[in-house]
């Protein structure tokens, strides 16, 4: 054509590189095998060492994965593929532009016709890859070339793909964006805890300070302005520290992500302007805003206060307290129960919110007694400075309980999390049983099409089905569909139907549902839907069968055939095998004969079960480690109230040293009263969370949560854990208050 | 135990605060001995250096030179824990003001010391102190809820609980109008009698200081001069006459 310069098909498709040690390198999904471009102008990788492939046994490896694994040219791999694995010669290593992989994923590059022959498309070609000659107007070439093609043929520019690639990589860190803005909120939000509570005490020591400054003429407005700046101030100053450590720790991240073998393209970190103005904002304004009560309250100091001795804390009326932290939580518990019907996720999340906030109202009203009870035992353990530790925890109660709110909605989170993740995980064990019928699942990314033939071979067993994923387009919203084969359906797959028919449905081309999608779309057997394949276009299929939700192949099932006529040769993600009653050593001779596909995860039904408790378990302990972070911000809060503490009773430590307390027993008194704050914020916060993650857990009923669990033993750990992170908590100020000076202390008016 | 030995003495004891030309001799070269079961005033003016006498005897400071003595130990040996042991159990205290716990009630204040050691309480002990103190009914209030005389007298009962070689005093009295004073002088008077406590109290009060069977004058850091079997005027007396 005129204008083109220089044009060149290219194929693609699965390709796995299998390691020295025989395992299969990454997952299926980050292993792309692609036909191999000599027009560097076209090619998005370059060799950087060796030579193009040649003949059918070379292949080109990525520099980032031949690094990783200790490959270098002119080594043989073995290669992972649609059919069965093959070995190669490596030719040579490739860039992918400036990095040494694209994101982690792992590149085979072979030449053009052994591509095309490895991944099943011998006559023709999935991409060809077009060069304008200099000049030509890209757009009108881009018509042009659409003109000539058939329909169904995407002509897209190098722009378009590049700003396709773009758009697909940010909404996939869209996610992630918002799961650690989401972790950032929760740590923010306790956090303001920390700093309510040390303005409440500071503003509480400095009564006479203040009530001196209103006897000399200071206005009210001004010692409110006083309390707001300095807290400006402080907001100020860990912001800018927390700017700093951020970039340190994104620098940090990059690096980790190196580590793992993702390169990231070695553009430089990005920092926009945006990023420190919103921080500088959010932190000033969290801090201000978590200090407007303890300024109200230093306003309130009557000038008198500077002349008479000691005000005890002052109770502002109980009745309103109560009656506005109830206010408070039943605004919450309606937002929650409101937003779990419904459901949205502002609502629960902003119920939560209100839930904590109210919680943190009414637990200076429990404080004393609770205190009371939790450090009960600890007196009795550890004598007098154990029972001064508890007198001392109960002597504030409001600043006990302020302290223990912030651990309090750490802790309560993290049992949120257990207790849904508890539930998550034997909901999926007992579904699976419910699900499969078979008794091994054979299962990868991409299983290969060879593999399917291979099982069925094996002695003892009865029959193999097997099992395709894909995306197809459901009145207009992209959803997971799979497929298996209608014959002997129930031999491998457990399906309840509620209505229609499996099998027969299957085998007359209809699409079978399962009973959440169908009630909310309001459909049932004999509906006419419209769906949307990529590669095939828009049609219309009837529901033949609605089912009971089915852990493993999702909400919408169609039958083998018809999935493979509207997908370019899918490659199958698990085979199930059912055995003959009565057959032994299935297991053995499943592992043999498909030692060579090192992909392959080969699962007896009780080893699957126990892998999806695991992945719930992974996500768990992913959650845990950034839940830790609002953790680690409590802990820092009773730091902060106990060494205000220390310095508040120097006098009361003095005497208690003079009198014959030891250094030991010192210690021992501010670690009781550390305990105690400790077990309070997780007792409380514990109950609260357990509530939480239950009512969470329900309201999930129709989506597979169908048991909800506590983990009592979990629970208990936590307690243990929050108690010993207490005792943590309390060594700094601890030491501090056995290292005062006695006679100092005793001095000290 | 040697009845020869004092409950308490020094040799050379002297206190410096800062150094070189700006420093302060609170304490300068102090030879002074306290009797067993006798009851010694300390007096002088302010600043003459009373209270720190007492801290160093009291092992609560470090003197920078000389020697201070509880029985026959010397101080300078011990280590904090030691004498931290020392002042649990063998030394009693009441200063002038804040002498209590204020989250443990009286009686919790009283058998504190005690508590601390792990050791068991005396009842006899203990009901005959509350009862010559006058705060039997007063026991489970805390200190709070107390007059001032009743919070010094708690204190005073705190002291002897141990059963010291010694009770300290840093002018017990000082925030006491004459009635209370009165009360916690004689039950001092009274310990020294019946139960041959050893005593060492600073006051200021020549009234006070009547009830000791001996006064110890100070100034500027030296003793200077002494008052056996003293009454309130010829203590008032000596203090004319040092005064001058
Ligand atoms: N920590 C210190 N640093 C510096 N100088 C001190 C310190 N403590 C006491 N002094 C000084 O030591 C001297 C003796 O003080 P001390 O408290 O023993 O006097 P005092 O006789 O008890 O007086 P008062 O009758 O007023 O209680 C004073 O000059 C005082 O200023
Ligand atoms: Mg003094």
């Amino acid at each position: 054509m005129p204008g083109v310069a220089f044009a060149y098909g290219s194929v693609g498709g699965y390709a796995q590189f299998v390691d020295h040690a025989g395992n299969a390198i990454g997952n299926a999904r980050s292993a792309e095998g692609f036909s191999f471009d000599p027009n560097p102008n076209l090619s998005a990788v370059h060799i950087v060492a060796g030579h193009a492939p040649v003949g059918p046994h070379q292949v080109l490896m990525d520099l980032g994965t031949a690094h990783k694994h200790h490959f270098a040219t002119g080594q043989q791999v073995r290669v992972l593929l649609p059919g069965k694995p093959e070995t190669f010669t490596i030719s040579g290593l490739v860039k992918f532009g400036s990095a040494d992989n694209l994101a982690g994923i792992s590149l085979a590059a072979f030449s053009l016709p052994v591509a095309q022959q490895l991944f099943n498309s011998r006559e023709y070609y999935d991409t060809i890859n077009v060069l304008a000659k200099h000049g030509v107007d890209n757009v009108a070439l881009q018509r042009a070339i659409a003109r000539v093609l058939p329909p169904g043929v995407q002509v897209v520019s190098g722009q378009e793909i590049a700003s396709e690639y773009s758009n697909a990589i940010s909404s996939a860190l869209s996610f992630i964006t918002t799961a650690l803005l989401i972790f950032a909120f929760i740590a923010l939000f306790v956090g303001a805890f920390t700093i309510f509570n040390t303005f409440s005490i500071t503003v509480g020591q400095r009564t006479r300070e203040l009530a001196l400054l209103r006897v000399v003429g200071a206005s009210r407005r001004q010692v409110f302005r006083s309390v707001l700046a300095e807290a400006a101030v402080t907001g100020l100053v860990a912001s800018l520290i927390g700017i700093g450590l951020g970039v340190l720790a994104a620098l940090g991240l990059k690096a980790l992500l190196g580590a793992f073998g993702i390169t990231l393209p070695s553009s430089p970190l990005v920092f926009e302007a945006r990023t420190p103005i919103v921080a500088l904002v959010v932190g000033v304004g969290v801090t201000v805003v978590a200090a407007i009560a303890p300024a109200r309250r230093a306003v309130k100091i009557p000038p008198v206060a500077a002349l008479v001795a000691q005000l005890e804390d002052q109770r502002d009326s109980l009745r309103r307290r109560i009656g506005l932290g109830s206010g408070v939580g039943i605004v919450g518990l309606i937002c929650l129960l409101v937003g779990l019907t419904e459901p949205s996720i502002g609502l629960v999340g902003l119920g939560t919110l209100a839930l904590f906030v109210a919680t943190a109202m009414l637990m200076p009203i429990v404080a004393r007694p609770a205190a009371g009870v939790l450090g009960r035992p600890l007196a009795a353990l550890r004598g007098m400075p154990g029972r001064l530790g508890r007198e001392n925890s109960m002597r504030s109660p409001r600043r006990t309980a302020q302290t223990a709110s912030a651990l309090m909605v750490g802790m309560a989170l993290v049992s949120t999390i257990a207790v849904l993740g508890s539930s998550l995980g034997r909901s999926a064990t007992s579904e699976v049983n419910r699900a499969v019928a078979a008794d091994y699942l054979v299962t990868s990314g991409s299983v290969s099409r060879e593999v399917a033939p291979t099982i069925a071979k094996l002695p003892g067993v009865e029959t193999v089905s097997t099992v395709y994923e894909g995306q197809f387009d459901f009145k207009g919203s992209l959803s997971s569909l799979h497929a298996i084969s209608p014959v002997h359906l129930s031999r491998t797959l457990t399906l309840q139907l509620t209505a229609g028919t499996a099998a027969p449905a299957l085998a007359a081309e209809e699409l079978l549902i399962d009973s959440e999608t169908a009630s909310s779309n309001a459909l049932h057997v004999g509906s006419v839907v419209p769906v949307d394949f990529a590669q095939t276009g828009p049609t219309q299929m009837r529901i033949g069968g609605i089912y009971m939700q089915n852990p493993l192949v999702g909400s919408f099932v169609i039958s083998d055939k018809l999935f493979v006529s509207h997908f370019d040769n899918p490659l199958p993600v698990a085979d199930l095998v059912r055995t003959t009653t009565g057959a032994t050593g299935v297991d053995r001779e499943l592992n043999r004969a498909l030692a060579p596909y090192a992909n392959l995860t080969i699962q007896s039904r009780s080893q699957f079960e126990q892998k999806s408790q695991s992945q719930v378990n992974q996500l768990l302990g992913l959650i845990y480690v950034l839940l830790a972070l609002a953790i680690v911000i409590a802990l820092i809060g009773i730091v902060n109230t106990l060494m205000l503490s220390v310095f508040e009773r120097t006098r009361e430590i003095g005497l208690l040293r003079a009198v014959g307390m030891k250094r030991r027993q010192v210690k021992s008194m501010i670690r009781s009263e550390a305990v105690i704050i400790a077990l309070l914020g997780a007792v409380v916060g514990i109950v609260i969370g357990t509530g939480l993650g239950v009512a969470l857990s329900w309201s999930l009923r129709n989506n597979g949560v169908t048991v909800i669990s506590v983990p009592l033993g979990s629970l208990i750990l936590f307690l243990v854990l929050a108690a010993l992170l207490g005792l943590a908590a309390a060594n700094w100020p601890a030491r501090r208050a056995a290292n005062l000076d006695v006679l100092a202390a005793i001095a000290t008016e | 135990m040697n009845t020869q030995t004092p409950a308490a003495h020094t040799v050379a004891l002297t206190k410096a605060y800062g150094a070189g030309e700006t420093a302060v001799r609170a304490l300068d070269g102090i030879d002074v001995a306290f009797e067993r079961g006798r009851f010694t005033a300390v007096m002088g003016p302010s600043g003459s250096g009373k209270s720190t006498l007492m801290h160093c005897m009291a092992g609560l400071d470090a003197p920078s030179a000389g020697q201070t003595y509880i029985g026959e130990r010397e101080l300078g040996q011990l280590d904090d824990s030691e004498l931290t042991e020392l002042r649990r159990d063998q030394i009693g205290f009441v200063f002038q003001a804040f002498n209590l716990v204020p989250t443990l009630s009286a009686g919790e204040n009283i058998t504190l010391p005690l508590n601390l050691a792990g050791r068991s309480v005396d009842r006899e002990w203990f009901d005959y102190l509350v009862g010559a103190l006058r705060i039997a009914d007063r026991l489970s209030h805390r200190p709070s809820e107390l007059s001032g005389g009743q919070q010094q007298r708690t204190a005073c009962a705190r002291a002897l609980m141990s059963r010291p070689e010694l009770l300290f005093a840093d002018e017990p009295t000082g925030n006491l109008d004459s009635n209370a004073s009165a009360e916690v002088l004689e039950f001092l008077r009274r310990s020294v009698d019946e139960h041959r406590q050893s005593i060492v109290m600073v006051t200021h009060d020549p009234r006070a200081a009547a009830h000791a069977d001996r006064v110890v004058f100070l100034a500027d850091g030296r003793v200077v001069g002494e008052l056996a079997s003293p009454t309130a005027d010829s203590v008032l007396e000596q203090m004319r006459k040092l005064g001058s």
